[in-house]
């Protein structure tokens, strides 16, 4: 945080109209700085020591998933993605290449900063709260407790752990791949069925209706994401 | 000329003559040899009806010098006591001479209507063969029959291709060899007959038939028989390259008229789309610089709420002109075959979570009813690309919908199938455009009501079909459209089901 007591943000794009549209609705609540291209946004990301980057990754210079995985090189902070690219793929290449979260143009300006502050909280806050709650859902990270409209689950160790890793990143989108790495390691990353039936599982537990899921929602094509019911 | 197999030829006169001498032998105490005449010129016509005209002239010959040997005396000698025998002989043989040529004419003329009656026949066979044939191989066969039945030979039929010539593809042929492909390469250019019995290249083993049509060769035949047939009946073969010509020349123009449909409703196609792109992009920037431009100019005329409403037709706007482009995006890549369905298996439970997710904030007041069978098979399919095609049956029934209605989201397993179906309760559609529906740009009319693309089913189709399913819309008894996406389970995606 700098002297202003205002969160930093970088906003790495390389359409004007984009970055002014940015600034108009960004610069009353945070610190900006911008760049046009993946060079000098390496350059800014090293200099300014963001709070949070934008990025975009359709720039002139260099492909946007490439600066993503040069920042990730010596940084840990939030990137958030904007692009028009709407392909799951893509999407997945860059939460993969350690992108914190993925909007496609054009967003809403609500959306973002509801975006931009569940990043800023996640890094802040570095060890999870020990209690999660989201509507009908309690997880008690500390008792290894799960309730569900006050009735305790009874959840097998894997199903546990996917809703910890879920919970910790709570509102974040987790690929396939992180979630088969994180719980069953790296021998599993070609195994998403293993993962679909566990998901599947566990939502019978803990969802009313598991055709109309309010707590762990499938990004097709992309992974999950644990909603956090206001 | 047909010949018994009893009397043939030269032989056949020597027998028939015996024949005539052995009856008047026996009956020679009772007649005088003046009478004995009449047998010989009986056997005289027996061979020219049964043997050809030399042969009988041959037995008319034998006949006289057996009739002078044997019966005119002196017996057994060729010598003559009375010299008006001389005159009979004279007569005998004219006799037989004439009566033969009579004979061997109407034989002739009786086989030329028989040949001819023959051709014609195969002619008709050929020719109704061929008006019933809807494709080049059709007429490639109907030849082959033809051909084969009427002259023995085997056939190869030769199309011309942008100058060059193709050999077709059909049964029962045979090769042909490089100077054959010369041969048939020169019957192209030259429009001439060539080959085996013909003046051009006369030693080739095959018979080169061109069929033109106007100074045009359009294929060429190539008749693998012998040559006396072939030669004899070249008249014939050369009627049926001319039947075969028209044929060919029927399935082009017919082909032709169908290509120049086709391009014609492209064009029309083409048309609508351009016509409908323009519109549905540019009536959403119509409100969106409306009201731009008008906060900008005028903005503090206008109080809070009313700023408030006319930003949110704007943002609403905004958002359709958003969809409409995801169409279009949509709908090219489907159309540049670019949209392969990256399959893997997912649940109907997720499919239908997913779909509705994605259009909730768009139900307004509608109501969505799911009516989800439990323990539904996995499906081996493209999630996003499926919930996207859900999305838009969900789209256009919210459309389509009187506003607080009912929209019934269910899905069953009928069979190998999971059956997904989507129950509104709007006008349906009128009941011939059931399988209209899904075309591009496609509209039902509803007055007040023009906020669809006509992209959305087409799309969802293009995607439930690259998954191998199906989708058809009827009305439903009460009223409303009810639209039915069938998806093929794989039964091993069942097997693995039940061990995990």
């Amino acid at each position: 945080m700098n002297p202003d007591n205002k969160f930093r943000i970088l906003i790495i794009d390389d359409e004007l109209p984009v970055r002014r549209f940015l600034q108009t609705i960004l610069e009353g609540e945070f610190t900006l700085h911008l760049a046009e291209n993946g060079h000098s946004g390496l350059a800014a990301a090293a200099a300014t020591k963001p709070d949070v980057i934008l990025l975009d990754l359709g720039l002139p210079d260099l492909d946007g998933i490439e600066v993503l995985k040069r920042i990730r090189e010596w940084s840990a902070v939030p990137i958030i993605v904007l692009s028009v690219r709407e392909r799951e793929d893509d999407k997945v290449a860059a939460l993969d290449a350690g992108a914190d979260d993925y909007l496609t143009k054009p967003f809403g300006v609500g959306e973002l900063q509801a975006r931009i502050r569940a990043a800023l909280r996640r890094t802040l806050q570095q060890t999870p709260e020990p209690l999660f709650v989201s509507g009908d859902l309690t997880v008690e990270l500390s008792e290894r407790r799960v309730t569900c409209q006050g009735v305790e689950i009874s959840l097998t160790p894997t199903e546990y752990d996917i809703l910890r890793l879920l919970v910790t990143h709570a509102g974040k989108v987790l690929t396939h791949n992180q979630i088969l790495k994180q719980v069953w390691g790296l021998g599993y990353l070609e195994q998403p069925h293993v993962l679909r039936v566990n998901i599947s599982n566990l939502r019978r537990k803990i969802e009313a209706d598991t055709s109309r899921p309010q707590h762990i929602i499938t990004e097709p094509g992309v992974g999950y994401r644990l909603r956090i019911a206001s | 000329m047909k010949s018994s197999p009893l009397f043939s030829g030269y032989p056949g006169a020597v027998a028939l003559v015996a024949l005539a001498s052995l009856a008047c032998e026996l009956v020679r105490p009772h007649l005088v040899p003046t009478n004995m005449v009449m047998a010989y010129l009986l056997v005289v016509v027996v061979a020219a009806v049964q043997l050809g005209l030399k042969p009988a002239i041959l037995t008319a010959f034998l006949s006289v010098v057996a009739f002078d040997v044997l019966f005119v005396p002196p017996r057994f000698s060729l010598r003559v006591s009375d010299t008006e025998y001389l005159i009979t002989f004279f007569a005998l043989f004219i006799v037989g001479v004439v009566i033969s040529t009579l004979v061997a004419k109407i034989q002739e003329k009786i086989d030329l209507a028989k040949n001819q009656e023959a051709r014609t026949n195969s002619l008709y066979l050929l020719t109704r063969d061929l008006s019933a044939a809807v494709d080049i191989n059709d007429i490639a066969e109907a030849l082959q029959r033809a051909v084969l039945k009427n002259l023995n030979a085997r056939l190869l039929l030769l199309l011309q291709q942008d100058g060059s010539l193709e050999q077709l593809p059909c049964n029962d042929s045979f090769e042909l060899d490089d100077d054959g492909e010369a041969i048939a390469r020169w019957v192209m250019q030259s429009g001439r007959l060539a080959g085996i019995g013909t003046a051009a290249f006369a030693d080739a083993a095959n018979l080169f038939v061109p069929i033109k049509s106007g100074t045009n060769v359009t294929a060429v035949m190539v008749l693998e028989g012998s040559e006396t047939t072939m030669a004899g009946d070249l008249r014939l073969i050369e009627a049926f390259a001319g039947q075969a010509a028209m044929a060919l020349e029927r399935i082009q123009f017919s082909r032709q008229a169908e290509e120049a449909r086709l391009q014609l409703n492209k064009h029309y196609l083409e048309q609508a789309l351009l016509n409908s792109i323009s519109h549905d992009l540019r009536t959403p920037l119509v409100t969106i610089s409306g009201v731009l431009d008008s906060l900008k100019e005028s903005g503090q005329w206008f109080d809070t709420e009313k700023r408030q409403t006319m930003l949110s037709i704007a943002a609403d706007e905004a958002g359709r002109l958003n969809r409409f482009v995801g169409s279009l995006l949509d709908m090219t890549r489907l159309e540049a075959g670019a949209l392969s369905p990256h399959l893997q298996e997912c649940e109907v439970d997720e499919l239908i979570g997913c779909a509705i997710g994605a259009i909730e904030s768009r139900a307004g007041d509608h109501r969505i009813v799911t009516l989800v069978a439990p323990n539904l098979p996995p499906l081996l399919a493209d999630l996003t690309l499926l919930t996207q095609a859900l999305v838009n049956l969900l789209d256009n029934a919210l459309k389509y919908s009187p506003s607080s209605a009912e929209i019934t989201l269910a899905a069953r397993c009928e069979g190998s199938e999971v059956v997904i179906s989507v129950a509104d309760s709007g006008p349906g559609i009128p009941a011939s455009d059931e399988q209209r529906i899904f075309d591009k740009f496609y509209r039902v009319t509803v007055p007040e009501q023009s906020s669809g693309t006509g992209l959305g089913l087409s799309i969802a189709k293009g995607i439930i079909e690259a998954h191998g399913g199906t989708i058809t819309a009827t009305n439903r008894s009460e009223g409303g459209l009810l639209v039915t996406v069938r998806l093929p389970v794989e039964q091993d995606s069942r097997d693995r089901e039940e061990t995990t």
